[in-house]
């Protein structure tokens, strides 16, 4: 059951991380003032989308497998694209970086999402229908990652290749920093819940003491209830 | 100029209200992120009011939240408190997320639009509903308002009286957790559809249900009406949504009706599980109507009101609306187009509007179904090389290309639009549609099956004039106004020709719209009338699980994702290259 649940599980992030990657690119699409670097996002865009298509239909033809319970705990619902981290809270990547930061964001990512593929490539095995699709993705977030480099030599022709490379290593240790934070972040979690729920417990205990019937509207004008009252 | 919010708890929007009660812009966060049912603040529906209006900060005399946050937060605390320690999963998660409850909205104004958090005030979550029913009636005075939703700010129902737009008393109400929306939401999430997305999915499917089985019965037998103290009464045990963050039903529930389905289990009719999910679906809907009946009679009652605006999530269960019509003291029921908690920001800019001028004289304006101001940006400059790259351009001429898409359409192909400014609700009214022939059933199935793949259960809208749909279908002038926006579904006449249509559901009822005068539907059908095409089958425009398009280069988006051929656009009728 274990090895059924953490398979769901990368299926499920995986098709996040996608579906988000294509609404960074469709955001991007949309903010650029150049049409043709917007016909470069669209496409982009496109192809992420089929992707996290791809890795729902993954996702799905395990889940059917599952017990109900744990099925239900992988149903996907939007907004958690958001709570799980997926999309910023502060916006997009375009709305929040500069454009060369950007770019190199997607330069660096694409070739990182291609290595993670690899470790889905050996859980579906290799020469079946889903290995097949898996290698496509690959060569597209191949494609997309060279598609990258070209726009950033193209746009900041001064560029080094070695400060290419600065680039890289510098959202590569992003990248590990934001797993081990993540990580961190579980084993905290796990370590403090009994603490949450002792203080819960207590805050509980205060909260059934709350009368809450004068907050009661019946027979007044709502129009007249202080509107600078939270409560 | 004075701003709604909405937020936190369920679908944020923006809406703008002008100083002479005029909605002028409206945005629901979902749209313009691309993310379905995003509830966080809305920082780029706000921003994008300011930009396309023009405005600065200072122009904004008020802004309004559309609920009281702490007592959103208490009433859930209080309630989960009272069943310790089984609800200390919730209450922990509560307690944790605090400051990223509604709480926080104050802080997100500090952040995002540093003085507007000066300007903040806060509507009670049923009259922000009430005042966006409000907005869309003809005359404000003298009707009684009926909000039922999942959860409000303190409670799940209300009933209130409208003497004026000053003066809206509040004289019943459902107290948490005992709540209609809540029951259905929490059979739609057993029948293994996704909370507030699902909840038309049962409705679709509760049609091929049949009352009478056992499955629809025991459903029924979950809440009922107390004649004697007229409250809603439901036994709590089934349910947990009050007590757990996770589930919103309990072992009780899957041990009445059995194990709740598998999400991941596509239902099928003919499949073997299809008919328990259908009749349980039917003992949903049985109830709903059953219940709100109940609470249309009390507000009646206590009243006297034969006029009843209706809002809140529960108001969307379009297939109860026509029962209700029924009811021998209805003369009228307004349900504005966006009646979900996204719409409340429309009635919480009017909040705003209404304090401002408390003394003085005030006109509230019927809003358009349509009331996003149009793109300022050149969408056809920075769509270029993706319209040249993927599609041809068949027509560049408004007139030309309304002609074009309708002799493809009557050719059995289905058009998707882009056209002008997007609708106010969650029903595509033709500016951002999905439409085929409602009489070819090839058409619309390629919609439903290939483009859409929607779920086989669920029936497409017809769409056309009021003439044409007093031909077939039994409208009832009480409901007139939500016809308009796809808010109540009709019968089909017995043996009429209806029945045969593809769009009509397998109960012989269908969800019509009434197209309006002047709107882009209008233009197209009296284009396709001549040619023996009086119906369109309207869905709307987005691939299943998004939200439906905001602009053009979403549209183009569908257009790549999907098998749709053709988009009607402001600039012309295009056709996808591959």
């Amino acid at each position: 059951m274990k090895k059924s649940q953490s398979e769901l599980n990368v299926f499920y992030e995986t098709a996040h991380a996608e579906l988000a990657s294509a609404l960074e690119m469709l955001a991007a699409c949309k903010v650029t003032e150049s049409p043709k670097q917007a016909f470069g996002y669209f496409m982009h865009a496109k192809d992420e989308y089929n992707h996290a298509r791809s890795f729902f239909e993954m996702l799905s033809k395990r889940g059917k497998r599952a017990s109900i319970e744990i099925a239900r705990d992988f149903r996907f619902t939007p907004p958690s694209l958001i709570t799980k981290g997926y999309i910023s809270k502060k916006g997009f990547l375009i709305e929040t970086m500069n454009l060369k930061d950007f770019i190199a964001f997607v330069y660096t990512n694409e070739l990182l999402a291609k290595s993670s593929f690899e470790n889905i490539l050996i859980l579906v095995g290799h020469s079946t229908h889903e290995s097949r699709r898996i290698s496509s993705i690959m060569a597209d977030e191949l494609r997309h990652h060279g598609m990258a480099k070209k726009f950033f030599l193209n746009h900041y022709p001064d560029l080094q290749p070695w400060q290419l490379m600065i680039y890289r290593t510098k959202e590569t240790i992003h990248n590990k920093g934001r797993k081990i934070y993540d990580a961190n972040l579980k084993f905290l979690d796990r370590l403090l819940t009994p603490l949450y729920r002792a203080i819960a417990y207590l805050a509980g205990t205060m909260a059934m003491k709350l009368n809450l019937n004068e907050f009661k509207r019946k027979g007044k004008n709502l129009m007249n209830i202080s509107s600078s009252s939270i409560l | 100029m004075f701003i709604g919010v909405t937020g936190y708890n369920h679908e944020s929007s923006a809406a703008l209200v002008d100083e002479n009660g005029v909605l002028v812009d409206f945005y629901r966060e979902e749209s313009l992120s691309r993310i379905k049912g995003d509830k966080s603040f809305p920082k780029r529906s706000i921003q994008k009011l300011l930009i396309t209006n023009n405005l600065k900060k200072k122009d904004i005399e008020r802004v309004a939240f559309y609920e009281r946050p702490l007592s959103a937060f208490l009433h859930i605390a209080k309630e989960a408190s009272l069943h310790m320690p089984r609800s200390l999963s919730l209450l922990t998660h509560q307690f944790r997320n605090f400051n990223r409850s509604s709480v926080s909205c104050y802080l997100d104004f500090l952040k995002f639009f540093r003085g507007l958090e000066t300007k903040l005030i806060y509507s009670d979550h049923h009259l922000s509903h009430t005042l966006t029913a409000l907005a869309y009636t003809n005359t404000k005075k003298d009707i009684c308002s009926v909000v039922v939703d999942g959860f409000g700010d303190r409670s799940t129902a209300s009933i209130s009286q409208i003497v004026d737009p000053t003066e809206i008393n509040e004289l019943w109400e459902c107290p948490y957790p005992i709540s209609l929306g809540l029951f259905y939401s929490s059979i739609t999430d057993y029948l293994g559809f996704a909370i507030n997305e699902g909840e038309y999915k049962v409705m679709g499917l509760a049609s091929f249900g049949d009352s009478k089985s056992n499955s629809a019965r025991l459903v029924r037998g979950l809440m009922d009406w107390d004649s004697t103290s007229n409250e809603i009464i439901s036994d709590m045990s089934y349910f947990d949504y009050h007590l757990s963050t996770s589930n919103s039903f309990s072992n009780k529930l899957e041990e009445l009706l059995g194990p709740a389905r598998n999400p991941f289990v596509r239902l099928v009719p003919g499949d073997s599980d299809f008919q328990r999910c259908a009749d349980i679906a039917r003992g949903a809907q049985d109830l709903t109507i059953y219940l709100l009946e109940k609470i249309f009679t009390h507000a009646h009652k206590i009243t006297n009101s034969r006029r009843f605006l209706f809002s809140g999530g529960v108001s969307m269960n379009s297939a109860s609306i026509d029962s209700l019509a029924q009811l021998s003291f209805v003369d009228e029921i307004i349900i504005p187009p966006s009646p979900g908690d996204a719409g409340c920001a429309i009635g919480a800019a009017f909040y705003c509007y209404i304090k401002s001028n408390y003394y003085s004289d005030f006109n509230i304006s019927k809003p358009s179904l349509f009331p996003s101001r149009k793109e300022i940006r050149n969408d056809e400059f920075i769509t270029e090389q993706i319209v040249s790259n993927e599609f041809s351009v068949l027509q560049r001429d408004e007139d030309d290309a309304f002609l074009k898409a309708a002799e493809l359409i009557a050719e059995g192909e289905v058009i998707g639009t882009v056209l002008s400014s997007s609708e106010t609700g969650p029903r595509a009214l033709g500016n951002r549609s999905l439409l085929c022939d409602g009489k070819n059933k090839e058409a619309v199935e390629n919609l439903n099956n290939v483009i859409k793949n929607r779920s086989p259960f669920r029936p497409t809208a017809p769409a056309m004039r009021y003439e044409i749909a007093q031909k077939y279908y039994r409208l009832r002038p009480e409901i007139y106004e939500c016809y308009k926006s796809m808010s109540a579904t009709c019968k089909c006449f017995e043996e009429n020709v209806s029945l045969e249509f593809p769009t009509t559901h397998v109960d012989g009822t269908a969800r019509v719209q009434i197209v309006e005068n002047n709107s882009s539907l209008d233009k197209l059908l009296s284009i396709l009338e001549p040619m023996g095409i009086e119906i369109l089958a309207n869905s709307s425009l987005n691939v299943s699980g998004d939200p439906t398009c905001f602009d053009l280069v979403d549209g183009l988006m569908v257009c790549s994702r999907t098998k749709l051929r053709y988009l009607l656009t402001d600039i012309g009728l295009l056709k996808r290259k591959k």
